[in-house]
């Protein structure tokens, strides 16, 4: 029980790049722990969710304000280092040194449940007394987690999967069984943690949970080997994923990120509720428009997810749809194990029902996704470049045969996505990266020409490689015009290929046009800042759409 | 204030320079009079008329180089004179031979403190502190998220490192020179217990060290091994230049660290690709920088090497010097 030992694992973790070794580290922490710290141990390690005690500007200006140390000596120390909770524990280290305390170890549970807690209601002056305090009574080699776990930023690498196999492993149980009770919410407590690596599998403990997703791999050419009756081809639509559970007359939606999002669409959950049945279908919800029947723009769908309880007239103006892919449960049973052929003929036959017997316009928010039907793999190319017209970003083939398993299995699922959208554009503006990329710079912005004028009309951060980013670097450095803060603006001389996946009119910016997914995909060191593309150009596009 | 013209020690293309005594500092060009204030090859640059440094630093560049170059040396505090100006070496604590090197004239002192550490290092001799007017000091890491551990934890958590890993190569990467036999000498006193073999140009610094009086323990030249399943349990040190796969590749079960200044940075150690990251340096800390410029009593500074924006500001707020860049002509 101690924090002590979570900070050990914490390290051990960080310094290993083996799979196999961190699931090891895992296994034996979790073994040789309590069942409560264990619970909170995976709470912190896959954080997703994990509550923010204090921002990472204000764990800066506490430090500022207690040890009366400059913010901007915090700031380009931040600059350098990418992350706040890290920057802090590394500057304690020249206010802390020297001092004989006998260091009480405290628990996770402690820490998470009482004293942090604590901390968001006590005044200013208390608030600061009291994070000095905890700084002060801990051993330099825990701040770090104590600060991470302040600031609610724990990644390190450690991903679901790999908690998911430490315990399959521990207990010796199917992994798809742990995964599955590490769905959804995970809530803390001695019981949760008992509950994950019981051996006996209670079937009504998953009821509230969704399935793990079955994610589609990148296309593979050797496919087309095969013959084309083998294959389930549908849209592939750039909205949310989500899981619509319906279990003894409850609805849930829960997205692939495994957030619960009922607050978000209250007419989903309300339509939902009038069907007989219970159910869980995997599916696609999108903003539509009715009139054209296509998706609108992801950003809006976006508005819609993080607006909670939208009013009558958001409904309205921004309405949504939810498409169904798969049939997993019908009435309670389990239907994962069938073949995709057999679970889609069953997803026809209830939804034909709901529709018919539906009350509410059901058809107006529930719809299936329509198959596609080529003829040989040449057509599916024509299908696949034609996916814009649709709205969608491409195809999604499923082998006919394929069992719905968790995660991204080989041979099950596959995506093809349309070719992006591609325009040269010259770098003008670069800003520090953060987290594992600080003190370079990584964050780019790009511009087109329009009459005779560079325009800034997207900003890109992937796609190059480490020894390409440490030259672009260097020359940015080099070629510095002026400095705003973490941002500079350089000579216009560098031109890079940036490819997108969609282009819309956009009032916010200042080029008139939004780009969907830009990265880079090419540094263009044979083009020169005239060759680069002009916005007219990159309106042409979006009216070839 | 004075006119930047009229330092006695101005920054040229070629490095930093005294014009009165026409010599450089560490010049990055050939040039006629360079004065090396150590050993380190971004510190030596090949095609000068003449050299003058410390005798070990002497040493090692000829062992390092594998010829004869001009060059004539000076014990520490020994003052020479070049068109009359006062010249002299005094320890600055980096690696073996390295010095600060300080100019007199006309009543005004000069001093240039090179690379430089305060913290303790049996093997070479400890940083001085020398009174002066001016001081250049370098700044390779100048912002206070710099703080090095005593050597002896690094030590004793290398050991721990291999120590705990019977069944891997341990390969630790660190500077050739200074950096790996400092790194031998404080692992030699913990309770150490395996074999460690060395990279020919490590071993041959070793032995560079022990001709001019420096106790280094005993290392296997890696070179000479014949069979690689020796090497399971024990410990490699070799340069960083060699972390790539092609030189790594007869290592199987092998698990890689790095000894440098910059790895105590999170986002650092998980970019450099290496398994571990262990904080130790032969430059000075923030704390010791600021230490540094106080012992010195200089009423004016500049910083050279490395990022000083933080540390011309933050002395500029506390107003207790006067901060100076030079004027960087291309």
């Amino acid at each position: 029980m101690s924090l002590k030992k979570f900070s050990e694992l914490f390290i051990d973790l960080d310094s290993c790049n083996s799979t196999n070794k961190k699931i090891g580290i895992l296994q034996n922490y979790f073994s040789s722990n309590e069942a409560l710290e264990n619970s909170w141990t995976i709470y912190l390690l896959t954080g997703k969710k994990n509550k923010r005690f204090v921002s990472g500007r204000s764990l800066k200006t506490l430090f500022s304000e207690i040890y009366e140390y400059p913010l901007w000596l915090i700031d380009s120390c931040y600059l350098k280092v990418g992350d706040s909770a890290e920057v802090i524990s590394l500057l304690l280290r020249n206010m802390i040194t020297g001092k004989n305390i006998k260091y009480q170890d405290v628990s996770l549970d402690e820490l998470l449940n009482k004293s942090f807690p604590e901390l968001s209601i006590l005044k200013e002056d208390y608030k600061k007394l009291r994070v000095k305090e905890i700084w002060e009574n801990n051993p330099i080699e825990n701040l770090l987690v104590i600060n991470k776990i302040l600031t609610g930023t724990f990644r390190v690498g450690v991903s679901i999967g790999l908690i998911t196999k430490s315990i399959a492993k521990l207990i010796n149980l199917d992994e798809a069984i742990i995964s599955h009770r590490l769905m959804g919410d995970f809530i803390p407590s001695e019981e949760s943690y008992k509950l994950l690596i019981d051996k006996k599998i209670n079937p009504s403990e998953l009821n509230y949970k969704p399935y793990p997703f079955l994610l589609a791999n990148t296309f593979e050419k050797k496919i087309i080997d095969k013959s084309i009756n083998d294959f389930q081809f549908e849209w592939k639509w750039d909205g949310i994923r989500i899981q619509l559970i319906k279990r003894l007359g409850k609805v849930s939606i829960w997205t692939r990120g495994q957030d619960l999002v009922n607050k978000s669409f209250p007419e989903l959950v309300e339509k939902i509720s009038s069907i007989k049945d219970d159910f869980v279908i995997d599916g696609e919800l999108l903003v539509w428009d009715f009139k054209q029947s296509l998706p609108l723009n992801f950003s809006l769908l976006q508005k819609r997810i993080n607006r909670k309880a939208p009013s009558r007239s958001i409904q309205k103006s921004l309405p949504i749809i939810f498409i169904a892919y798969d049939l997993l449960e019908i009435n309670g049973e389990d239907q994962r194990d069938s073949n995709l052929e057999i679970r889609r003929n069953s997803l026809e036959k209830h939804l034909y029902n709901w529709l018919n017997e539906s009350k509410e316009e059901l058809s107006n928010i529930f719809k299936i996704s329509d198959l596609i039907y080529p003829k040989n793999w040449e057509e599916v190319e024509t299908f696949k470049n034609n996916s814009r017209d649709k709205g969608t970003e491409g195809l999604v083939i499923k082998n006919k045969k394929s069992i719905y398993t968790p995660g991204r299995k080989k041979g099950l699922w596959w995506k093809y996505k349309v070719d992006p959208m591609q325009l040269d554009a010259v770098l003008i503006y670069a800003k520090g990266g953060s987290g594992i990329r600080a003190g370079l710079y990584t964050d780019y912005s790009f511009a087109l020409w329009k009459d005779g004028e560079l325009i800034k009309f997207a900003s890109a951060y992937s796609g190059l490689n480490n020894s390409e980013i440490k030259e672009l670097d260097r020359w940015i450095r080099q070629n510095t015009i002026d400095r705003f803060g973490p941002v500079r603006s350089v000579r216009p001389e560098m031109v890079f290929e940036i490819s997108f996946e969609n282009i819309q009119i956009s009032k916010r910016h200042k080029s008139g046009i939004a780009v969907r997914f830009p990265r880079i995909t090419k540094w263009r060191k044979d083009k020169l800042i005239k060759d680069a593309d002009t916005l007219e150009n990159a309106q042409k596009l979006m009216l070839n759409k | 204030m004075k006119e930047d013209s009229s330092y006695l020690i101005k920054y040229t293309s070629s490095g930093l320079y005294c014009e009165l005594a026409d010599a450089w500092i560490d010049p990055i060009k050939p040039v006629k009079r360079a004065l090396i204030s150590h050993a380190h090859m971004d510190h030596f640059t090949f095609g000068c008329d003449e050299y003058i440094s410390t005798y070990e630093t002497a040493v090692i560049i000829k062992e390092r180089i594998g010829k004869e170059i001009n060059i004539k040396t000076y014990d520490y505090e020994k003052e020479f004179k070049i068109n009359g100006i006062k010249i002299s070496f005094h320890p600055s604590g980096h690696i073996l031979g390295s010095s600060q090197i300080k100019f007199s004239f006309a009543e005004e002192i000069w001093l240039i403190t090179g690379d430089y550490k305060r913290q303790k290092d049996e093997t070479c001799k400890e940083y001085e502190i020398v009174k002066t007017d001016y001081l250049i000091s370098e700044s390779t890491f100048g912002l206070p998220i710099f703080k090095w551990d005593e050597p002896q934890k690094t030590a004793t958590d290398i050991s721990k490192w291999v120590n705990s890993s019977q069944e891997k190569t341990s390969i630790l990467f660190c500077y050739s020179l200074g950096k790996a036999q400092r790194i031998l000498n404080e692992i030699s006193k913990t309770n150490f217990i395996k074999n460690i073999y060395t990279h020919s140009s490590i071993y041959r610094m070793n032995n560079c060290y022990k001709k001019l009086g420096i106790d280094i323990i005993e290392t296997n030249k890696l070179e000479q091994t014949k069979n690689n399943s020796d090497l399971k349990g024990s410990l490699i040190i070799l340069p960083p230049a060699l972390n790539k796969n092609s030189s790594l590749k007869n290592f199987k079960d092998r698990q890689t660290g790095f000894a440098s200044g910059w790895m105590s940075i999170r986002a650092l150690r998980k970019r450099s690709g290496y398994d571990k990251g262990f904080s130790i340096s032969d430059h000075a800390d923030w704390i010791a920088i600021l230490r540094t410029i106080k012992e010195s009593k200089a009423k004016n500074v500049f910083f050279h090497h490395g990022d000083s924006e933080a540390l011309n500001k933050y002395l500029k707020e506390k107003n207790s010097i006067n901060v100076l860049q030079f004027e960087y002509k291309k």
